[in-house]
């Protein structure tokens, strides 16, 4: 088909079939006949033909440039939903910079924010849907900047999502797995020290040291997730304080010449 | 928050090095200059006081000041009015700075600018997040207040005229070298090439004998060089001037834009800032010097429907220094502005504190010298060290947390723009920008701030969470 010579946006399809979950980067996105509705198809057919059209005028004005160029940045055509927009040549006259970028599209993306109302399930909303879709949304501009716009600007706004969702999808799977290290350590230290000591589970817990090793264990799993955690958290305590140096610089030179008098 | 902490980390791990590394230098070289100069600026005991220091017998003190912008004028200026005898030496008088040319109420009324110096008063200001959410800034602003947007050139030459008019001689040459004096009360030698009126030619090679030089001299400052200041981090700021349509120019007529996004600058923010007839599009980066066309690049995509059609008149980039340089005072030379590296993280302000360094420093070589009557020590100097770093340290303070939290990641970003949608936290920022006021506001309000900004960052966080879940 001619059709899958285009390169298709993977966020207007995972809309339609949810398991499009993996995007992966190096790769430009495939094309899914398979997964197309019939109603889109003719959808996509005309949209294609307008991009087809679009691709030839640009390589016309491209050869129309002459040297040195001004920089003019090419007019949006309006009521195109898939965009071609082309980063135009540097005015130093560097190579040019060909950014076929597709536009953010996602049917239930309206008017800058999220239509909530497409997100039912069981008549009440579906947060994580949500929270899904805005994910989504951001590692697609993150991968795919856009143009920021005046006449559709972005209006969501994170806070509509009730606090519970937030709780719900991030901080309950996490504090499961952190219990769940702490339970583990928990219990073969005690068994340790048990075996160790002749100290029962209530013996231990009556210990100042052992209470103490029990703090350290409970802020060990809390701030130190991953191996690289240990590196980030020096990094970050030698960073609060590094800013003061620099200002107490001259200072120091100050007070070391005096001292060596 | 380990989750927090992410790719900046690699970076800072290397100032954090490469400062220790300069610190060791900077001794180095000045234990070399302590013993080339012989400088006595320590008397016996703990006093150190320029009372006792000499009467300058039938002359005024003479100081030099390198450096004609911002920091050098208003040093000069008021250095002439005190009373001392002051020479100002800009190598170029009609110096187009590259430069956002942003300056706060504040300055308008302490150094008295005339109102028509100001070419656009922005009102507003629009913060675009990693995903183009737009927040609006300024709802909270007076009527009487506003950012002023001025051409450097013109500013400059104001400040250098009242300098001029105060009794300071303007010379126009470039500053090569200084000599450190022979023996304590000795005199600088500072050797430099006058440039004639003609304009052009190398100049003629001088030298002035002074008793003390103030170094307004910019990034690059020579005179710090000089005195072996040390280095400092830099960003590198670059900006493209375009001139747009008119009818797109009406949007910019008290509007300035801020985008932030990792595509737009790893550590800094792009922005489009309104200047006389056409606008200022750049990026700036301190890590990622190298990308900073792909940075440039970015921003002009991010602002594209907003500058289509528009065409570039003038490309310029400048380094803006990150922190001040390790030594900022040595025997009677000081620094001040650029030279001395006040410049605010965040947003990168620097012309403010550059004028006003610059007074202070002046005012203590004034009061120091009792209207230059008297030699001044190195302690007079401190002395204008100790006021400013008294007096701003909090500004500086406030603005590196907020960069250190809120420029981390795309994350990070996102929960900025969101919660500069709040009023109280324009009202705050404005309150702080304009007046160079840290104001603890009303408790509840500020612990209803914190609340909120948690929220927004563990939100933001836990989005970006998610984000890094749908692809590897």
């Amino acid at each position: 088909m001619a059709l899958s010579s285009f390169p298709a946006p993977p966020t207007f399809f995972s809309a339609l079939s949810s398991n499009h979950h993996r995007l992966p980067s190096s790769v430009k996105p495939q094309f899914h006949p398979l997964a197309l509705p019939k109603r889109n198809l003719s959808l996509f057919l005309a949209r294609s033909t307008d991009r087809l059209a679009a691709a030839t005028t640009v390589d016309e004005t491209l050869e129309k440039k002459g040297d040195p160029p001004p920089l003019e940045l090419e007019e949006k055509k309006p009521q195109q939903h898939r965009h071609h927009h082309q980063v135009v040549l540097d005015s130093d006259g560097g190579s040019a910079a060909e950014a076929r970028v597709v536009q953010f599209k996602d049917p239930r993306w309206v008017g800058g924010t999220w239509d909530l109302k497409q997100f039912s399930k069981d008549g009440k909303t579906d947060w994580d849907a949500v929270i899904h879709a805005e994910a989504r949304r951001r590692k697609w501009l993150e991968d795919y900047p856009e143009a920021s716009s005046n006449d559709e600007p972005v209006l969501f706004d994170t806070s509509i999502i009730p606090w519970w969702a937030w709780i719900k999808s991030f901080h309950l799977p996490e504090a499961e797995k952190l219990n769940g290290r702490a339970a583990m350590i928990g219990f073969f230290m005690a068994y340790f020290v048990d075996s160790l000591t002749g100290m029962g589970l209530v013996d231990q817990m009556g210990n100042v040291f052992c209470k103490t090793l029990l703090f350290l264990a409970v802020m060990w799993v809390l701030l130190i997730r991953e191996n690289k955690d240990i590196e980030k958290l020096k990094n970050l305590f030698e960073e609060t304080t590094l800013y003061d140096k620099q200002w107490q610089a001259t200072w120091q030179e100050d007070a070391s010449k005096d001292s060596n008098k | 928050m380990a989750s927090l902490s992410t790719t900046t980390s690699t970076g800072t791990g290397d100032s954090i090095r490469s400062f220790a590394d300069l610190r060791r230098q900077t001794r180095l070289l000045s234990s070399r200059a302590a013993s080339n100069a012989q400088l006595g600026r320590r008397l016996p005991g703990v006093v150190r006081a320029s009372r006792s220091s000499p009467r300058l017998n039938g002359r005024k003190l003479r100081v030099a000041v390198v450096g004609g912008g911002p920091a050098g004028g208003a040093a000069a200026e008021a250095l002439a009015k005190g009373g001392v005898e002051t020479i100002l030496i800009e190598r170029k008088l009609d110096n187009c700075k590259p430069c956002g040319g942003a300056i706060p109420l504040c300055m308008v009324d302490e150094f008295g600018l005339p109102l028509d110096l100001i070419d656009r008063r922005v009102t507003k200001m629009k913060m675009i997040s990693p995903s183009n959410v737009a927040v609006d800034i300024g709802r909270t602003l007076g009527p009487h207040e506003y950012i002023g947007m001025v051409r450097r050139e013109v500013l400059d030459a104001y400040l250098r005229g009242r300098a001029a008019d105060a009794g300071a001689s303007v010379i126009n040459g470039l500053f090569l070298r200084l000599d450190q004096p022979e023996g304590p009360g000795g005199s600088y030698k500072i050797h430099y090439n006058e440039y004639s009126a003609g304009g052009g030619g190398a100049g003629e090679r001088r030298t002035e004998e002074v008793d003390a030089v103030v170094g307004a001299d910019g990034a690059n400052s020579r005179v710090a060089k000089s005195i072996g200041a040390g280095e400092y981090e830099y960003a590198i700021a670059f900006q493209e001037r375009v001139r747009i349509p008119e009818a797109k120019m009406e949007y910019y007529k008290e509007r300035a834009e801020m985008y932030v996004g990792d595509d737009v600058s790893p550590d800094f923010y792009g922005w489009v800032f309104p200047k006389c007839d056409h606008v200022a599009v750049g990026t700036g980066t301190v890590t990622h010097k190298t990308d900073i066309k792909k940075f440039q690049a970015a921003t002009r995509l991010r602002a594209k429907d907003k500058i289509e059609g528009g065409t570039i008149i003038r490309v310029e980039a400048h380094p803006i220094p990150e922190h001040p340089r390790p030594r900022r005072v040595l025997g009677r030379v000081a620094l001040v502005g650029d030279a001395a590296g006040y410049v605010t993280k965040c947003s990168g302000e620097g012309i403010y504190f550059a004028a006003k360094s610059g007074r202070m420093c002046a005012e203590a070589i004034v009061e120091g010298s009792e209207n230059g009557t008297r030699m001044i020590d190195e302690s007079d100097i401190r002395k204008y060290l100790e006021k400013f770093d008294k007096m701003y340290w909090p500004t500086y303070k406030v603005l590196d947390i907020l960069q250190k939290v809120f420029y981390r990641s795309n994350a990070a970003r996102e929960a900025f723009v969101e919660m500069c949608a709040d009023d109280y936290v324009q009202k705050m920022t404005f309150d702080s920008y304009l007046y160079k006021r840290v104001v603890p506001g009303n408790p509840l309000d500020d612990l209803k701030l914190a609340v909120n900004t948690i929220g927004s960052l563990v939100r933001a966080n836990a989005l970006g969470r998610e984000m890094d879940k749908l692809t590897l």
